[in-house]
């Protein structure tokens, strides 16, 4: 068990490693800079050197990528060109909760309509209604959640007028509707077609046939031994779901227009802020390891059989 | 095997002649509705597309301001944008950008990512290691976030999102490639070639490739709506197609403030995203259903 876990977290430092010099050396590999924008009034380059020695640019590249990192690893990221008055820290854990609501409960719709429509089509394969579900899927799967947010937003919006239109006014019940539904529903087809396929495979298992011959009703059978037994699968590829959504669809944030994280990435890309770029970065990563590391956890607690595996380590 | 495989799928009720895989892999197409919509609505945007300068009523950038924002007419089928210019037509030439995404960005991906798999599955050893570490390095990000990255560096244009997919695209190529590759290495007749002392570059071109060939042009059929959707949403949020040359999320991007009282500024480029990426993934599910091969994704 030690060995394993220790293997696994140098594993993600590895990556994280990688990410934070692929991310650091592409930010700064083009031309010009934080300091280049706004060529109305371009900066001297008398200018341009305090600038550049007030954030430390001058320096050579490694040495600059060394004193981020040994900032970094105190979670101090340094602050963002674009809103010195935060540090990137603060912009993130300010902005994070919008994108990190929405998703998250965008994520959760998903998997319990996509569970749910999954379940029936594994019951009733090959009827009309696994036709119907199953056509659903592929096509919820193919909108893209912009294109769906334009549509609720004119129907339920523009003309039934039950949610407000004009866009973002703060976390409330009113505002979250259609993006959590934008965001969960095409999320919600890959997550039906996922568990169908799971069921299907676990209810060809011998311990179901036999559970049909002790006469246990088909209800039982499906909710106590094949969804039981298909959730293993299930939870290892839908819990990543929930760090995906939950970091901020730019797509979804910019159709609402929720002030969110993914807005503040494609703003500082654009601006090229590399700090504000290479602190929501490593964010991103730290938050998908971290599901990775949970996925393993919940992993013993819905299979007895791993738990057991694990201590012979 | 693959051959053994598809002659026993034949029932014996319809006591069809085996003609081939590829012929009995048509006959499974067909019958797939969803494939059947993909392979005619491609083909009708492929049309489209190549004839667009004859086709479309007006040129694309044909300002008109006196006629802006104007809903379906005679005049403009599906009504104007801010600018007065012709929705029709602009969705016309919109279709060339998103078949070029999706075609030039998959053909790149097959070709490096193909060669690649092959290679490192077959040989396995350093090389192997260094493609699997790239391979879980772009597969540990969000597609967009590398797209954004190299937009970022590159600058917005048609150009670099496409260099900017390829480069996200060929890991799922190579992975399966490699996958595949590496299972039929361990069989008794490539054993039996390595006997009878053919080069290695033999083995893999006429005794590996034909195996992982339609597995590959699965890989190819799904990177395409994929590719369409990532053109869509990057040109959406201005990072595509740089205008006046229109796109379909673009149009949606720029609908702006005027969509909520125009609804066919957002219906038209939304659905005709729909329409396709729907009819590039029913064309990749019906092939993988009708060749029948088994993939982990």
């Amino acid at each position: 068990m030690v060995k394993y876990s220790i293997r696994r977290l140098t594993g993600t430092l590895i990556v994280f490693l990688a990410l934070s010099i692929f991310t650091f050396v592409l930010s700064r590999a083009v031309p010009g800079g934080p300091w280049s924008q706004g060529a109305e009034m371009p900066l001297s380059e008398e200018q341009v050197a305090i600038f550049k020695a007030k954030y430390g640019l001058d320096k050579p590249l490694l040495v600059q990528y060394f004193i981020w990192l040994r900032n970094a690893l105190t979670l101090d990221f340094g602050r963002p060109f674009m809103a010195p008055e935060l540090t990137v820290t603060q912009l993130i854990l300010k902005q994070w909760p919008y994108s990190a609501v929405v998703g998250g409960l965008a994520a959760s719709l998903a998997c319990v309509i996509g569970t749910i429509l999954g379940s029936i089509c594994a019951a009733r394969q090959n009827t009309w209604l696994d036709n119907v579900v199953s056509t659903y899927a592929v096509i919820s799967g193919t909108i893209p959640s912009f294109v769906l947010g334009f549509v609720l937003v004119y129907i339920f919006s523009a003309k039934l007028g039950w949610f407000p239109a004009g866009g973002w006014s703060g976390l409330s019940f009113k505002n979250l509707v259609l993006p959590v539904v934008a965001f969960g529903l095409p999320a919600a087809g890959g997550v039906a077609r996922w568990t169908r396929q799971c069921m299907l495979e676990s209810m060809s298992a011998d311990y179901v046939r036999t559970a049909y011959a002790k006469g246990v009703r088909q209800a039982g059978v499906m909710s106590r031994h094949v969804l039981r037994n298909a959730l293993i699968p299930m939870v290892t590829s839908f819990l990543p779901l929930f760090p995906d959504m939950m970091t901020g669809s730019i797509f979804i944030e910019k159709t609402f227009g929720i002030p969110g994280l993914g807005q503040y990435f494609v703003s500082s890309s654009f601006s090229r802020d590399y700090t504000l770029v290479l602190g929501i970065t490593m964010f991103w990563a730290i938050l998908i390891a971290l599901t990775y590391l949970l996925t393993d956890i919940i992993y013993g607690f819905i299979d007895p059989r791993v738990r057991l595996t694990r201590r012979s380590f | 095997m693959t051959q053994e495989l598809a002659s026993l799928q034949v029932s014996p009720v319809e006591r069809v002649k085996y003609r081939g895989f590829w012929t009995g892999a048509w006959r499974r197409f067909r019958r797939n509705v969803l494939a059947m919509y993909g392979l005619v609505f491609v083909g009708f945007i492929i049309v489209v597309a190549l004839f667009v300068p004859v086709l479309a009523p007006y040129p694309y950038d044909k300002i008109d301001l006196a006629h802006g924002l104007e809903e379906m007419s005679k005049e403009h089928l599906l009504g104007t944008d801010q600018l007065g210019r012709d929705m029709l037509s602009r969705i016309m030439f919109a279709a060339r950008p998103m078949l070029l995404v999706g075609f030039v960005t998959q053909v790149a991906a097959l070709l490096i990512g193909l060669p690649l798999g092959i290679i490192a599955g077959y040989k396995g050893g350093v090389f192997d290691w260094v493609v699997t570490r790239f391979i879980d390095f772009f597969s540990a990000l969000p597609w967009y976030l590398i797209v954004l990255y190299l937009v970022m560096v590159l600058k917005p244009s048609l150009q670099n999102l496409i260099l900017a997919l390829i480069i996200t695209s060929w890991v799922n190529q190579c992975r399966i490639v490699r996958g595949l590759t590496m299972s039929v290495r361990e069989q008794d007749y490539i054993e039996a070639t390595r006997a009878l002392g053919l080069p290695t570059w033999q083995i893999l071109t006429s005794h590996i490739l034909p195996q992982v060939a339609p597995l590959a042009l699965w890989g190819f059929a799904v990177g395409i709506p994929t590719a369409v959707f990532a053109e869509a949403g990057l040109s959406f949020l201005g990072l595509g197609v740089r205008p006046p040359q229109p796109s379909w999320g673009q149009m949606l991007g720029e609908s702006g403030q005027w969509w909520i009282y125009k609804p066919h500024m957002f219906v038209f480029p939304g659905l005709m995203i729909t329409l396709s990426v729907l009819a590039f993934q029913g064309l990749a599910d019906g092939l993988r259903a009708s060749i029948d091969v088994n993939v982990n994704v």
